[in-house]
């Protein structure tokens, strides 16, 4: 007779129960979405589905500008982070010169200052720079980041040092070393960084909302806030339905490389 | 890296060349930001009256910022302003004035008035509206997006319970003796339909000031440095929105959701709601049973706070700009478009001949409810509005919260708000 294990089986039903707490909001915005507003609270299995809520919502805004905007952001902000990032990793990390602690010290007391609480300065700074609604000036601030810098430095020390010396016997150049000793290591950390940086600008809402003024310029999130009218209730299906419609890429493109996504936060160490 | 920075500059040009060719070159620009509370076509009809305007006004450019909530725009424009570049109008919550005073960011509209204009604009609004648009004998706002708080009920609840259909509830006793029969339970005895709800999420504050005033007592001064949170008769009222869930069990007791009421409502989930009149248009669209509207049940005297938002102008623009602003100010709460903006809103038109056009003459004929909100005006007083008025609400919030989730007695809640109150306010005094 075989044993039954009261330890994995308990396990299974705590990462079920989990699972479905997880996906009960989401399951409850899929429902309404589909359904007649009639039916927002009432759950009725025979319920007619419709598509009305989709188009009434993308008909309420100019969905199509926003997602092209959003989609412009994040990729500027990705791909400046992963050029600025790597350049001042791989200095912090392998090359002596002075003063290197204090400015890694100075890189690290980034992550403790709250992006809200700069604001008025970056306000000023974009200003200043005549960026103001334009969508370079959403993504600036956040481009030189001190969390990019001190993971991927932390990944380079990792790298055994006789691989670099390998290659320069073999006659490579710094940028060399770089681009084929360290960055091809270092990937798991760049898809997991990737990863936490683009849905953190795809939900980002109080920056692009202050300093942006026209349809040209503002993200998906903007666009969505004009369904969350509290003086006149809210209207779950119509706003559920454009939540899918906006997170809808995001969740497809994590459902699609989730185990990519999971080896490599847990390679990086980002928990 | 050169691609991305390519990519920038053609951004940048694009985006420079797209806003130097919708400018014309010596017309006066304005930058107007504007705060959504209510769903449907508000932003469309704010955008759609900006375009009217610059139409035919050829020496004015508007470009209307659509700015997200109520506490979005007063960020964003605060922001705007701290970094240099105000826009030159706004609209802002009526009780943020004493805030925009305070950083200095707003002129007083008397600045740019005439006499004649003074005393026959600023003086044809509602008086409730201006008590929360002007302090020290200025006139810092101009009322555009304001609201009262009035009572909807359902008359097929009321009929069915035995209850005249058309008769609200017109004291304190009998909104609980009302609620009392139109309680409903299951075999199980859990409720079904509750008799009222009023609502108390994020800014309980503000229904609750409708119980202040209906008991006979305001909560604050008008310089905005004096507040009477612990006045007992503030107690009372406090008192008595808890025993509507302790004592008569017509409420559900805890926190009860805005977003949620007017659906419970409507699902006949409550028999009667208090809520904003910014919600009339989706009630008559949605309510699947005849319902009315009635002023809020009075104690001592009938009471309502007023509520939304003021114009207010920048004071970092030029003088071509102030006055085009408050030319376009003066435009957009004429009647003719007064009128317009309250049928698609349900916001209360804030003056009285606004009230005289024929499309609104014709609007209450067809939906006589309408009417009611700019009836309790008579009734109403200033919203709660302080110096540091965001930290004073949110005291007095945190208050009525502890006590109506029966964490402290209302009395000891409210002494400890004063308390804290006086802290604050003590430097305006």
């Amino acid at each position: 007779m075989r044993q039954v294990d009261y330890g994995s089986s308990l396990n299974l039903i705590a990462a079920w129960l989990v699972a479905l707490l997880w996906f009960s909001p989401l399951a409850y915005a899929l429902w309404t979405a589909i359904h007649p507003v009639a039916y927002e609270v009432r759950f009725d299995l025979t319920a007619p589905l419709t598509f009305e809520n989709f188009i009434d919502a993308w008909a309420a805004a100019p969905f199509a500008r926003y997602f092209l905007n959003t989609v412009i952001l994040v990729t500027m902000i990705l791909v400046a982070q992963f050029v600025l990032c790597t350049l001042a990793a791989y200095a912090f990390a392998r090359f002596e010169f002075r003063g290197r602690e204090v400015m890694f010290a100075l890189v690290l007391v980034q992550l403790l200052v709250m992006p809200d609480i700069l604001i008025v300065e970056n306000y000023k700074t974009m200003r200043a720079l005549g960026l103001v609604d334009t969508i370079v000036a959403i993504g600036l601030p956040y481009m030189a980041s001190g969390f990019g810098i001190f993971l991927l430095r932390q990944t380079f020390k990792t790298v055994p040092k006789e691989l670099e010396d390998a290659a320069r016997v073999e006659g490579a150049g710094l940028f060399q070393i770089l681009w084929r000793v360290y960055i091809p290591l270092a990937k798991p950390t760049y898809l997991a960084y990737g990863l936490v940086s683009v849905s953190y600008h795809w939900n980002n809402f109080l920056w692009p909302l202050i300093v942006t003024n026209s349809v040209e310029t503002r993200p998906v999130t903007v666009g969505l806030s004009i369904f969350a009218a509290v003086d006149s209730g809210v209207q779950w299906s119509i706003m559920n339905a454009a939540t899918l419609m906006t997170s809808g890429p995001l969740l497809i493109a994590f459902l699609l490389f989730q185990r990519q996504f999971v080896q490599s936060f847990m390679r990086a160490g980002i928990r | 890296m050169k691609q991305t920075r390519q990519r920038m500059a053609a951004l940048i040009g694009a985006v420079t060349l797209t806003l130097s060719v919708a400018m014309p070159a010596q017309a006066v620009d304005l930058q107007f930001f504007f705060p959504v509370a209510v769903g449907g076509k508000a932003a469309e009809t704010i955008e759609s009256l900006t375009r009217e305007y610059v139409s035919s006004n050829s020496d004015v450019n508007i470009e209307a910022v659509y700015a997200g909530s109520y506490q979005d725009t007063v960020t964003k424009a605060l922001t705007a302003a701290q970094g240099g570049k105000p826009p030159q109008l706004a609209v802002i919550l009526a009780v943020d004035m004493f805030t925009l005073i305070d950083e200095d960011l707003i002129v007083p509209f008397d600045d740019l008035l005439s006499d004649a204009d003074k005393k026959d604009w600023i003086g044809g609004f509602y008086p409730a509206f201006m008590e929360n648009s002007q302090t020290g004998g200025k006139t810092y706002g101009i009322p555009f997006q304001r609201s009262t708080p009035v009572l909807y009920w359902n008359k097929d609840a009321f009929a069915e319970v035995g209850l005249d259909p058309d008769t609200p509830p017109a004291t304190w006793d009998e909104m609980v003796s009302f609620g009392e029969k139109l309680v409903k339970k299951d075999g199980d005895g859990n409720v079904v339909r509750w008799g009222v709800r009023i609502p108390s999420s994020g800014f309980p504050y503000w229904l609750f000031q409708g119980l202040t005033t209906q008991n006979g007592v305001i909560l604050m001064n008008s310089d905005g440095n004096e507040t009477y949170f612990d006045d007992p008769k503030v107690v009372e009222a406090l008192q008595y929105m808890v025993d509507l869930s302790q004592k008569y069990g017509v409420m559900a007791p805890g926190i009860i959701e805005w977003g949620t009421t007017p659906k419970a409502f409507f699902e006949g989930a409550t028999a009667m709601m208090w809520t904003t009149t910014g919600n009339l248009t989706n009630v008559r669209t949605n309510a699947p049973f005849p319902f009315g509207v009635a002023m809020l049940p009075a104690k001592e005297r009938r009471g309502a706070p007023t509520g939304g938002g003021n114009f207010y102008i920048f004071k970092d623009s030029s003088d071509e700009q102030k006055k085009a602003s408050v030319d376009f100010v003066k435009w957009i709460t004429a009647p003719e478009q007064a009128a317009q903006w309250t049928i698609a809103t349900g916001y209360v038109a804030p003056r009285p001949d606004d009230w005289e056009t024929p499309a609104l003459k014709a609007y209450v004929e067809d939906f006589p409810p309408a009417l009611v909100a700019r009836n309790q005006l008579e009734f109403a007083v200033a919203e709660l509005s302080t110096y540091q008025n965001q930290r004073i609400t949110t005291i007095f919030n945190d208050a009525l919260e502890a006590s109506i989730t029966g964490e402290k007695a209302p009395q000891a809640a409210l002494a400890e708000a004063q308390e804290k109150a006086d802290r604050i306010l003590k430097d305006y005094r």
